[in-house]
């Protein structure tokens, strides 16, 4: 097999022509409304906002710092402002259940003129009715009314007393009531006299006495029900006060709104109610009650006076209470109390008729939330109940408003896995959210996204107040997205990481006075990025100058190669070279994966070291037994090993261990293999070569070293200018491999030879010295079990 | 101090004070209640407070015979009634009256003595009184038994009582507001309804109105002599014209003025109006003073 070319300067970057790149700086460009490369994202949002069908609300699925947020806003606002203005929604008191306001819907921007005129009514109420109260007509036919039943009453008694005075009998007054007692001349006649009256006379006088007591007893119990009587009387009399003072403003309140039945009716309501408690009126000089008229006030909950087309709401805290509105308190005495005028609005009524927009991980992270928004999205209404009546733990009587009718679509915006997460453990989540918005991570970069490129990153400079760029500034972004792509034929689609570099190279080309951002101002903030976040890099250089951490990068080896490997700590990531070693002896066909046995390989390094086992037992003895123990190792590594991209490397260094040919330090090596020792791609391949130059580099001048890397992993490369120069100049040499023998040429200089027609490979070959060793690991292996069979054939008592 | 004393009928009152005030006390909760009125009073006047209990002959009477049934005032339920029972019950009531009397008079430092006494009330009161005695008659002792507003017992004494009649309503809750007078043009400016009006106005340091009733023709001169025997008497007060009012609207106009106390002559046309004075009196919840 052929040894591959070295890649070229311009095959580890690609560079941005600035030909393609038709402005003197960013000024001249156009903001650009919609990303790029976002088409399959934009599609769906389009239909998920036009889509009126149950349902179909949206998941906004992609990385954070996407801009996924600030695109969903632009465009759902685009399509917002074609549609109507949706209604008012106000709360009004509930005259037949109190505890259950009424809502009441008005077209858009009527909720507060009816709130005004209510408020003017109940000036109004305050004033008119105890007028009426007050009035010559009224306090006349209250007189006469009371006169009359004052009148009946006494009547009743002076006609019993003026009936016992023409019988000679006294009605007297007693401590607790009335007694009667026969008189003369005015006055009671003593006892004694009487008993020398005639029988007939004593009996004449106590028949009518008791004929009086019967009469009076009856007088006296007709005072109730003449009491009864004179309230009623005096109910209707205010009753019919009431109506004719309401009878001019109500009728203009009726006439005023009678488009909207709705609220016809809660003024005729309203009407009886002011009648039934007009005594409550009638006090001049306090006023009516403030709770009566508290309860002819409008609670508008929604006005959409100065709403422009459909409402995005955005709610930044999705809790319960912001979604669904809650009912607040007021405190008094100690004691809190509430009432319709103190339910609020949620977040759901504001973006009714319209789109909310909420963050999924925020919305699941609040109690009862997410629960609460599925409730209400199922049955389209909106039901204010506190969190504390949803989990049982108040029964205390309150408000419970009347539900209101919901029309709205939701925009969740999350990252994929929660998504997936949702569609998978939610069974609800994908009744509801029928449309899935997936933010792609980056876009494709040819001729054509240059420009459109250039405009976006131009718009994201507007927007943040920076500086206008230059052309090479915005080569420079577009390069350095590339990287951030970890592609040179991708650009990245994270907005936030591009959005923080422009503002920190306008920090940079402020601090240098220039006009407008430039390329060394973008390189600028690349470089302080980097070296903001280099103390742990650094520190791991530093271990390997000291010797500590042991590297080398010269001389050849034999069981030892220069692996590479990522570490990822926040937001910045970096390669360094690891060793890797491994010993060889006779055994039973094991390759013992050292990380795996200490329990600090993951299990995609184990299937890597297995797949390679499996290679060298499949190339190297077909036929036969392999007679083999090994053993691999990543030296010096504590933390744990995952991933395949050191297949590559492992193989040759488990070769070389077996063959006794040493390999070359000077090269690092990364790549995943499979059973046929292909290799294939892995990620991280930039930070990765960047890290062994760099250790190359502080080790002495960079000199005939270099890295090889699966041939498929080229186009991945963008690398620094450093390592550029070094392949420029023929120092630092990178190879792209496809296949495991060209790993093992470069890397022991020997050809690794194909095997003939009877499976053997070239004298002097490096495959024919593993095949060789191997049979001789094999006889040294046979032999062992020739004679530990004879001596268990010698100790049998059965032979 | 209180001097408890029963005196017989007839007995001729001893020395008295400059002012007495007499309060008929029937131990009803209402009559007990102007106690407290009285004792204000008292302080204010430096009077002497004589309290008085009748136990009417006729009702002691009536309770003699065997057929006697007690009908009660709001349930109309009817008991026997005999003399021992209702003898028990009015020392009960006296017992009572002796020690609200003492609770109110005494912790006031108003000196004063309970009378209690066996006749008709009416005759009982006007023996006792003198012309310089104000007569406090608290709402029970107004308000007559019988359904009348004003009861035989309270307008005999209204209109023969030597001296002012106080007539106390429930509950006066300190008198605030202005002192009214009400007049009538008929009887002129009635002098000493003034005097007593500008006298309370003066105790309480009330503003004082003069209402006159008057039909119109003789207007002018009413009020030129009224303002007259003002200036004269250095007396300040608001003088109004009530043209033709009936009692209710003389009620209201009352209240219009804020009227906390109403002064007003028993030779005044209203009490000769039959049942104008009642009606007047049943629409105002404020003190009223007759003066003779």
């Amino acid at each position: 097999m052929a040894l591959p070319e070295p890649l070229t300067e311009a095959q580890v970057y690609r560079q941005c022509p600035l030909d393609r790149l038709d402005f003197d700086t960013t000024e001249s460009l156009e903001d650009l409304s919609l990303p790029v490369g976002q088409d399959r994202m934009l599609r769906a949002l389009e239909f998920g906002a036009s889509m009126e069908a149950q349902g179909f609300n949206l998941f906004v699925l992609g990385p954070s710092g996407a801009g996924k947020h600030e695109l969903v806003r632009r465009v759902l606002a685009s399509h917002a402002s074609a549609r109507p203005v949706p209604s008012d929604w106000c709360h009004v008191f509930n005259f037949q259940q109190s505890d259950r306001p009424r809502a009441i819907e008005l077209p858009p921007g009527q909720g507060g003129r009816f709130r005004h005129d209510m408020n003017e009514l109940a000036s109004e109420l305050k004033t008119t009715v105890p007028a009426t109260f007050e009035s010559e007509e009224y306090q006349a036919r209250i007189q006469e009314l009371q006169d009359e039943v004052t009148r009946r009453q006494q009547q009743g008694l002076a006609a019993i007393e003026e009936e016992a005075n023409a019988n000679h009998i006294a009605m007297l007054t007693t401590p607790a009531g009335f007694t009667f007692a026969p008189m003369r001349n005015g006055e009671v006649i003593e006892p004694e006299e009487y008993k020398t009256f005639s029988d007939d006379e004593k009996q004449l006088i106590e028949a009518k006495v008791e004929d009086l007591q019967k009469k009076l007893q009856q007088a006296i119990q007709q005072v109730p029900r003449l009491r009864k009587e004179v309230r009623e009387r005096v109910h209707a009399l205010n009753e019919e006060m009431v109506q004719l003072t309401l009878g001019g403003p109500m009728g203009e309140l009726r006439e005023k709104w009678a488009h909207v039945s709705a609220v016809v009716g809660y003024l005729d309501a309203v009407r009886e109610d002011v009648v039934e408690h007009a005594e409550a009126f009638r006090d001049a000089e306090n006023g009516a009650p403030a709770g009566l008229l508290n309860r002819y006030r409008v609670n508008l909950l929604v006005d959409n006076t100065h709403t422009q087309g459909a409402p995005v709401v955005y709610e930044d805290h999705p809790n319960h209470q912001h979604l669904s509105g809650q009912i607040e308190h007021r405190a008094h005495q100690g004691n809190l109390y509430t009432d319709f005028t103190l339910i609020r609005a949620g977040s759901l009524h504001r973006a009714n008729g319209g789109y909310l927009i909420l963050d999924a991980r925020r919305l699941l992270s609040q109690p009862m939330a997410w629960d609460s928004l599925k409730r209400i999205l199922f049955s389209r209404e909106i039901r204010i109940e506190s969190l504390e009546r949803l989990y049982g733990l108040a029964t205390t009587v309150s408000q419970q408003p009347e539900p209101i009718p919901l029309s709205v679509k939701v925009v969740l915006l999350g990252d994929r896995t929660l998504y997936y997460l949702l569609s998978h453990y939610d069974p609800d989540f994908l009744d509801l959210f029928k449309v899935e918005a997936d933010f792609d991570d980056d876009m494709d970069r040819d001729d054509e996204s240059y420009p459109l490129y250039a405009r976006m990153l131009a718009t994201m400079a507007r927007s943040s107040g920076a500086r206008a760029m230059d052309r090479g500034a915005v080569a420079r972004l577009i390069e350095h997205a590339s990287r951030l792509a970890s592609d040179q034929n991708k650009l990245t689609g994270h907005d936030r990481v591009l959005k923080d570099l422009i503002s920190e190279a306008d920090y940079w080309s402020g601090v240098a006075e220039s006009p407008c951002i430039q390329a060394c101002h973008v390189q600028q903030a690349i470089d302080e990025r980097e070296y903001r976040a280099s103390r742990i890099r650094e520190r791991s250089l530093e271990q390997i100058r000291r010797g500590v951490v042991r590297i080398s990068t010269q001389g050849e080896q034999i069981g030892q190669v220069n692996g590479l490997s990522v570490l990822q700590l926040g937001a910045t990531r970096f390669g360094q070279p690891t060793r890797i070693t491994a010993t060889a002896r006779p055994g039973k066909g094991q390759v013992v994966d050292i990380e795996r046995e200490a329990k600090l390989g993951g299990p995609i390094h184990s299937k890597a070291v297995m797949i390679l086992s499996r290679y060298l037992a499949n190339r190297y003895a077909p036929m036969a037994v392999l007679s083999l123990s090994a053993s691999l190792a990543f030296e010096q590594s504590y933390g744990g090993v995952e991933g395949d991209s050191a297949s590559v490397a492992e193989t040759c260094v488990l070769l070389s261990a077996i063959a006794g040919v040493p390999l070359k330090q000077s090269l690092a090596v990364t790549g995943s293999m499979n059973q046929h020792g292909e290799v294939q791609a892995v990620g991280g391949v930039n930070e990765k070569i960047e890290g062994f130059f760099n250790v190359c580099q502080q080790s002495g001048a960079v000199s005939q070293q270099g890295a090889l890397l699966p041939a498929s992993n080229a186009e991945h490369l963008m690398l620094s200018s450093a390592v550029r120069q070094a392949v420029k100049n023929g120092a630092f040499t990178i190879y792209p491999i496809s296949h495991i023998d060209q790993a093992i040429e470069l890397l022991s200089g020997l050809a690794p030879g194909e095997p003939d027609g009877d499976g053997l490979f070239p004298e002097g070959s490096f495959n024919r010295r593993v095949a060789d060793r191997l049979a001789d690991f094999a006889k040294v292996g046979k032999s062992k079990d020739s004679s530990q069979d004879a001596e268990h054939d010698g100790n049998d008592p059965q032979a | 101090m209180t001097e408890m004393t029963r005196k017989p009928e007839g007995t001729p009152p001893g020395p008295v004070p400059e002012r007495r005030i007499l309060v008929l006390l029937d131990g009803s909760r209402l009559s007990l209640e102007t106690l407290e009125t009285v004792a204000d009073l008292a302080r204010a006047s430096n009077a002497r407070v004589l309290g008085i209990f009748v136990e009417e002959v006729n009702l002691l009477r009536s309770a003699g015979y065997g057929f006697a049934r007690e009908v009660g005032r709001s349930s109309g339920i009817t008991r026997p009634l005999d003399v021992e029972s209702l003898h028990r019950r009015l020392d009960a009531m006296a017992v009572n009256i002796r020690r609200a009397f003492e609770q109110m008079m005494a912790p006031h430092g108003v000196a004063g003595s309970l009378t209690t006494c066996q006749g008709k009330v009416a005759e009982q009161v006007l023996t006792l009184a003198q012309p310089a005695d104000l007569l406090v008659l608290g709402r029970a002792g107004w308000s007559g038994g019988s359904g009348a507003r004003l009861g035989s017992t309270a307008r005999a004494l209204v209109h023969q009582a030597p001296g002012d009649v106080l007539l106390c309503p429930a509950f006066t809750g300190g008198v605030a507001g202005r002192v009214v007078v009400l007049l009538n043009h008929d009887q002129g400016a009635n002098h000493r309804a003034v005097r007593v009006g500008a006298e309370l106005a003066h105790r309480n340091r009330s503003p004082l109105t003069v209402l006159v009733r008057a039909d119109g023709e003789d207007d002018r001169r009413l009020l030129t002599d009224l303002t007259a025997f003002l200036g004269q008497e250095g007396i300040a007060a608001t003088v109004k014209c009530l043209t033709g009012a009936g009692a209710i609207a003389m009620a209201r106009a009352v209240k219009v003025e804020g009227a906390g106390q109403l002064v007003v002559s028993r030779g005044s046309r209203l009490f000769s109006e039959r049942g104008a004075a009642e009606a007047l009196l049943c629409a105002l919840n404020i003190p009223v003073t007759v003066t003779p």
